[in-house]
């Protein structure tokens, strides 16, 4: 695996670092709210393809800043700002969880200045019967039972992984509290938003990615938001779960490519 | 020393199985567990119990604000401090207080205490928790990223509510008012003393004592880990150049009162047991919503006193335990006033608390508890600290009406 160049921006006051790596078409990933380490072999495999930029949004990991903004509509003017001093014409954006769902939102207000969006697992819904797992309860011990389908493979064991060590433990504590209460500004105590007003916005092409084994984000969460954007396809994996693009980018990117010729 | 008596609440009749059958006494506790009928007998005694500690002289009573729980069923404070107004005439009343950020506006809040305050002839003490994460996060769905913000925006904005004698806007991130203009106002001037309760943040003990309030350190760890807490406290005012007069703290204690050693053993073991198995048995998923408490605190290394791991260690507990570790100050008269003057001492605190009705304990036995301790122990601990002025206790009127008065010497005809 290649090394990523680093650019560093200054957005609305807050220090932004943003990983690159490719040439070609600009495609911006939105992390979610897990598995955001490091440059994984999924983002390797796009940059191959696309002009791949990925920022580490504020308030993960040494990121700061997240104090600076309020609220979603702030959240939204950040990342068009984002992009707009990226200076990128026309980029998609690839979203993941927290990140589909401010991709969403961005789409939203902004779909001429975009090319495709990818929604994966988004966050951002609600359905009563079916509302997904409230994974704020979830001890930072358990939790990867319920990211990866497969969580015991020893092939997986470096996904969100859990060591016996304890001062590791206090470091992906305070990671997880960061990353956490980050979500919960925009999330807390249940997604719901309004996405689902504004969404039917979009004119992007769009692709809703859930995977049929992510208790955060049912199947059927994919399903609503698809019925409400235009032209939108909803691709459902099978035996993936939360961190479907780790567990099995293969497949992952090649969705994606298909998606974004 | 001012010695204070404090009730949870608690519901007393929760399943011998509790904690093998439910995940958490907070937030999911199912309410088909609540018997309301249960419920009236449980309001009528404990409000007795207050009641009683305010007629056998205890300087001030103290209440509290939870929500969703058995550990407490005092989910309006208020409520419960406007009856003690009428039915008490001469302890603090000590709210433990409103948790700002849960009520829209705050200045509810404002009103309230003024409320109370006026109606109680100056003996309110006003409490501001941020409330547990359990409370405020879990049940009253605030966003643990904002609660703190929202709840320095509160403070300012009742501070300001009590001490502007002119309407006011008020333009805050949380709240917005075009006209601020409460009536009544407190009857306390400039308002009545302000006690903070929290759980050993260092943000906490800054603000307090720039505010110059009263820091109350709620542990139910005792107080041999509390002096651990205090002494950080009371390092910290050094730093912050602020004196050390002990009335700035209070700290609250269970103690358990009776003849010997021995048979306080017999009498008040498995209430104690009652309170840490069943009363603090919380799922560690509710215990802190992300968040909650800050990254310098949680980079400070304290712990949390709720969760799976402060449940496990109390899972083995014995009575000798509870004795040993400090968790209770139990025996008799003697033994209890030697422990008392020396946990006094050791976290330097002016404004002592103690829990006298715990867990599942009845009323008889609280009542004794409580009579045992006015007569034969308070005698013996408040001279402590007599060298130190109170600047933070109520300055009730001197004629103060009580309830009836206005009927009985004809003042309505």
């Amino acid at each position: 695996m290649s090394v990523f160049e680093t650019i560093e921006l200054n957005i609305q006051g807050i220090k932004v670092t943003v990983r690159k790596k490719g040439e070609g078409t600009p495609l911006i990933y939105l992390h979610g709210a897990f598995g955001y380490y490091g440059w994984p072999e999924f983002l390797d495999d796009l940059s191959e393809s696309y002009a791949v930029y990925s920022p580490i949004h504020p308030g993960f990991l040494e990121a700061e800043g997240i104090e600076k903004i309020n609220d979603l509509y702030d959240l939204t003017l950040f990342h068009l700002d984002l992009i707009e001093e990226l200076q990128l014409n026309k980029p998609s954006i690839l979203g993941h969880y927290f990140g589909a769902m401010i991709g969403a939102e961005v789409a939203a207000v902004c779909s001429h200045n975009l090319d495709k969006l990818v929604m994966v697992c988004p966050a951002g819904f609600w359905i009563d019967e079916d509302p997904g797992l409230d994974y704020f309860v979830v001890p930072n011990s358990d939790i990867r039972k319920h990211l990866i389908a497969d969580h015991l493979n020893p092939r997986f064991a470096n996904i969100v992984p859990w060591s016996d060590d304890e001062s590791e433990q206090d470091r992906s504590n305070l990671d997880r509290v960061k990353a956490l209460s980050t979500v919960a500004k925009f999330l807390w105590p249940v997604p719901d938003k309004g996405l689902s007003r504004r969404i039917k916005r979009i004119k992007s092409d769009t692709l809703i990615i859930t995977a049929t084994e992510d208790p955060i984000v049912p199947v059927s969460h994919g399903r609503k938001c698809a019925s409400l954007i235009n032209n939108s396809e909803h691709h459902i994996l099978q035996h993936c779960g939360h961190l479907a693009m780790l567990e099995d980018p293969v497949h992952f990117v090649d969705i994606i490519k298909k998606f974004i010729m | 020393m001012k010695v204070s008596w404090f009730h949870l609440m608690p519901y007393r009749y929760l399943p011998k199985d509790f904690e093998e059958n439910y995940r958490s006494v907070w937030v999911d506790v199912p309410s088909h567990l609540y018997d309301p009928k249960l419920g009236h007998q449980l309001y009528n005694e404990y409000l007795d119990e207050l009641e009683h500690a305010d007629s056998v002289g205890f300087d001030g009573i103290c209440i509290n604000e939870h929500h969703n729980n058995a550990y407490g069923i005092m989910p309006s404070p208020n409520i419960t401090a406007a009856t003690l107004t009428r039915r008490t005439s001469d302890a603090a009343i000590i709210v433990l207080g409103n948790s700002l950020a849960l009520y829209n506006p705050p200045i509810r809040i404002a009103e309230e205490f003024a409320m109370l305050d006026c109606i109680s002839g100056g003996r309110l003490v006003a409490g501001f928790p941020v409330g547990t994460s359990m409370d405020t996060n879990f049940a009253y769905g605030q966003n643990p990223a904002t609660l703190r913000d929202k709840y320095y925006e509160a403070h300012d904005l009742v501070i300001k509510a009590w001490t502007e004698p002119e309407p006011f806007a008020f333009n805050g991130i949380h709240t917005q008012s075009r006209y601020v203009n409460i009536w009544p106002r407190p009857l306390q001037t400039p308002h009545p003393p302000v006690w903070i309760p929290g759980g050993g943040s260092l943000e906490t003990w800054e603000w307090t004592a720039r505010m110059n309030y009263v820091y109350c350190y709620l542990s139910y760890s005792g107080y041999k880990r509390g002096i651990e807490v205090m002494n950080g406290f009371w390092k910290e005012m050094e730093n912050l150049e602020v004196d050390d007069n002990p009335y700035r703290a209070g700290f609250l204690q269970l103690v358990c009162v009776s003849e010997t050693d021995e048979k306080a053993e017999e009498e008040y073991g498995e209430h104690v047991d009652y309170f840490y198995k069943k009363c603090l048995h919380v799922y560690e998923g509710f215990s802190e919503a992300p968040g909650y408490r800050t990254i310098k605190t949680i980079k400070a290394g304290n712990t949390k006193q709720l969760g799976a791991k402060a449940t496990q260690a109390r899972k083995q507990l014995s009575w000798n335990d509870y004795k040993d570790e400090g968790y209770i100050i139990a025996g008799s008269p003697k033994t209890v006033v030697n422990e008392l003057r020396k946990a006094s001492e050791g976290l330097r605190v002016g404004h002592l608390m103690v829990l006298l009705q715990i867990g599942s304990m009845p009323k008889d036995l609280t009542i004794k508890n409580t009579e045992l301790f006015a007569s034969k122990v308070m005698p013996h601990i408040q001279d402590m600290w007599n060298e130190y002025e109170d600047h933070w206790w109520p300055k009730p009127l001197a004629n103060r009406q009580v309830a009836g008065q206005s009927i009985s010497d004809g003042t309505l005809s």
